[in-house]
């Protein structure tokens, strides 16, 4: 009895160890890969943030916190392409949320053709980012000056990538155009989710049009706002092909965003320590305002 | 009777508003395939009408300009390369981290998700550097097998979610007819995947078939590698009062991914919001 015992005790620990091997070769290719393409380039950036490099040569000089001063200093257009970036995403957020949402309760109104309403709107976001740039580039010069011409409107005639300010907005607009497809059909399958009886009981109880909205349908819609507005807030902060495609980051640093600056850092001006350095500093920026939103979101949602 | 009446009307001018809305909203994208068709005096004088003599001249000229058949075909292995290892390598990462709940697949499972956080930006750099040290680089199955690494922790993420509403009844039974793990996975777990990798694949293609600055690092220096989307950038800087050649290019670069919307409209709808769902 007791041989058959450790026969199994013995069987059964083989089968673990073979259990365990398994898991560990099933993950392995996940593992090495992630490895491999993110920790280790992070890892590297980290250390590279300390040094001056140039990209080329073997050695790395090692310069403490210099590159962070650098950083921090007046001379650095740094903090500005902070400032633009930030700005450009809360206002990025701020218009694709309330839009997507206005046109996503027109389109879940029943009425044949809804779909059609939908995918044309989706069609801007299956493109290239690069692409809408040029398309958006192309109407602000050619586009307005012949629409002006015909009309003689003079919102046409403004140098809508030209003057600063006007290009900060052209950006944003040309963001939102872009990708305000995406979170309509977010915000209709939200809206979609919302049982049908709690608004009849609603519409039982004397609610109007306006309140069953922002009563019940609104406090309902929580988790799609969640996820619309965390998108929104990570895309805008990775903001590039579009501005670059549109206005190369100018006129002067007025629509400069923080990626731009990084890559210009590293692979125009080969200052690939102080690159990283900015990047670092990015990485930190991107974690602290992602995780605050989402820890007011997720206090908000319960307080619902 | 009567309020009737006024929600039909209402709904009529909702509905003609919505269609006013969309018809400008789209007319950026129509206008570009117009002034494809036209010659360049013509993009020059008008470029909001309709071409008074369509022509193809553009078409045949930039196909052969950019090599536009070698560019296609560079998109298309570097994105069946890349979705081909994201699905298999990370169905194969959720399903045994799902099913062996433990200390070490928690680990594991958080070593795999966590670079979500971590912005293409902040890497992009001595990612560089890494990759031309183990020859990644320049090379279009090298790009590819990039994608598996930056794709991996989201999709890992979506099939373990998914992973859960399988259940482990239908392992064990396989398990009993004498079935390895990896044959019950292959044969009897990954067919039930397949609307959560259609999901994957959705949201997988229209990022690395349109990804801008991941190629431009990598594989920009040779024709022989470039993808639609930095050929398309460069010829396009080139062009630059050149507006009908340029439209064109952009034409060229964005027909295939719209004629797919069209055809798969209501299934790559469905994937992209179940990805930004579970994701």
């Amino acid at each position: 009895m007791q041989a058959t015992q450790q026969k199994s005790v013995s069987a059964h620990s083989q089968r673990k160890k073979k259990e365990a091997r398994e898991t560990f070769l099933f993950t392995l290719p996940a593992v090495v890969l992630v490895c491999m393409m993110m920790y280790i380039p992070f890892v590297m950036s980290g250390y590279y943030s300390f040094t001056e490099w140039n990209g080329i040569s073997k050695a790395a000089k090692f310069v403490g916190f210099s590159n962070f001063i650098t950083i921090f200093s007046e001379k650095s257009d740094y903090l500005t392409s902070i400032w633009f970036t930030v700005r450009y995403t809360f206002l990025f957020m701020v218009f694709s949320n309330i839009l997507a949402l206005a046109l996503a309760v027109a389109l879940t109104k029943k009425f044949r053709g809804a779909n059609v309403f939908r995918g044309l709107l989706f069609i801007p976001y299956i493109m290239s980012m690069t692409i809408v740039g040029f398309i958006w580039k192309f109407i602000f010069s050619k586009g307005f000056e012949k629409l002006y011409e015909l009309t003689g409107a003079g919102f046409l005639n403004m140098s809508w990538l030209g003057d600063g300010n006007l290009a900060f907005w052209s950006v944003v607009f040309v963001g939102v155009w872009q990708s305000l497809g995406f979170y309509i059909v977010l915000y209709i399958a939200g809206l979609q989710a919302v049982p049908a009886d709690v608004l009849e009981a609603a519409v039982v109880d004397g609610a109007t049009g306006s309140q069953k909205f922002f009563k019940v349908t609104l406090p309902l819609l929580g988790p799609s706002i969640t996820t619309c507005i965390f998108m929104s807030l990570t895309n805008g902060l990775k903001v590039f092909d579009i501005i670059l495609a549109l206005t190369k980051g100018g006129p002067g640093t007025s629509t400069y965003s923080v990626t731009m600056k990084i890559y210009d850092e590293a692979f125009t001006k080969n200052n690939y320590g102080l690159g990283s350095a900015e990047a670092i500093i990015y990485f930190i920026v991107v974690l602290v305002i992602t995780q605050l939103t989402l820890k007011a979101m997720s206090k908000k949602e319960v307080d619902l | 009777m009567g309020m009737k009446k006024k929600r039909m009307v209402g709904s009529t001018i909702m509905i003609a508003v919505l269609t006013l809305f969309s018809i400008v909203y789209i007319y950026p994208v129509f206008l570009m395939f117009m002034n494809a068709f036209k010659p360049f005096g013509e993009v020059v004088s008008d470029p909001i009408a309709w071409p008074k003599q369509p022509t193809w001249e553009n078409y045949s000229y930039v196909i052969d300009k950019i090599k536009y058949g070698q560019l296609f075909m560079n998109n298309v292995i570097i994105t069946v390369i890349g979705i081909a290892g994201i699905v298999i390598f990370s169905s194969l990462a959720a399903y045994i981290l799902d099913r062996r709940p433990g200390r070490y697949t928690k680990l594991v499972y958080t070593i795999i998700i966590t670079p979500m956080l971590i912005p293409f930006q902040t890497i992009m750099i001595t990612l560089l550097k890494a990759m031309s040290v183990i020859r990644l680089s320049n090379s279009r199955i090298g790009l590819g097998i990039q994608y598996w690494g930056f794709g991996i922790p989201m999709a890992t993420f979506i099939f373990f979610n998914f992973m859960k509403t399988i259940p482990k009844e239908i392992d064990e039974s396989a398990h009993i007819d004498g079935a390895s793990t990896l044959r019950t996975f292959v044969s009897v777990i990954f067919p039930l995947l397949k609307s959560v990798t259609f999901t994957v694949v959705v949201l997988d293609v229209m990022w690395i078939w349109n990804d801008f600055l991941l190629p431009l690092l990598m594989v920009n220096s040779s024709n022989t590698t470039k993808t639609l989307v930095l050929a398309a950038y460069t010829f396009v800087g080139q062009m630059n009062t050149k507006w009908q050649y340029a439209m064109t290019a952009m034409v060229l670069t964005v027909l295939p991914s719209i004629i797919i919307f069209i055809l798969l409209q209501k299934y790559i709808v469905d994937g992209v919001v179940a990805g930004a769902v579970k994701g």
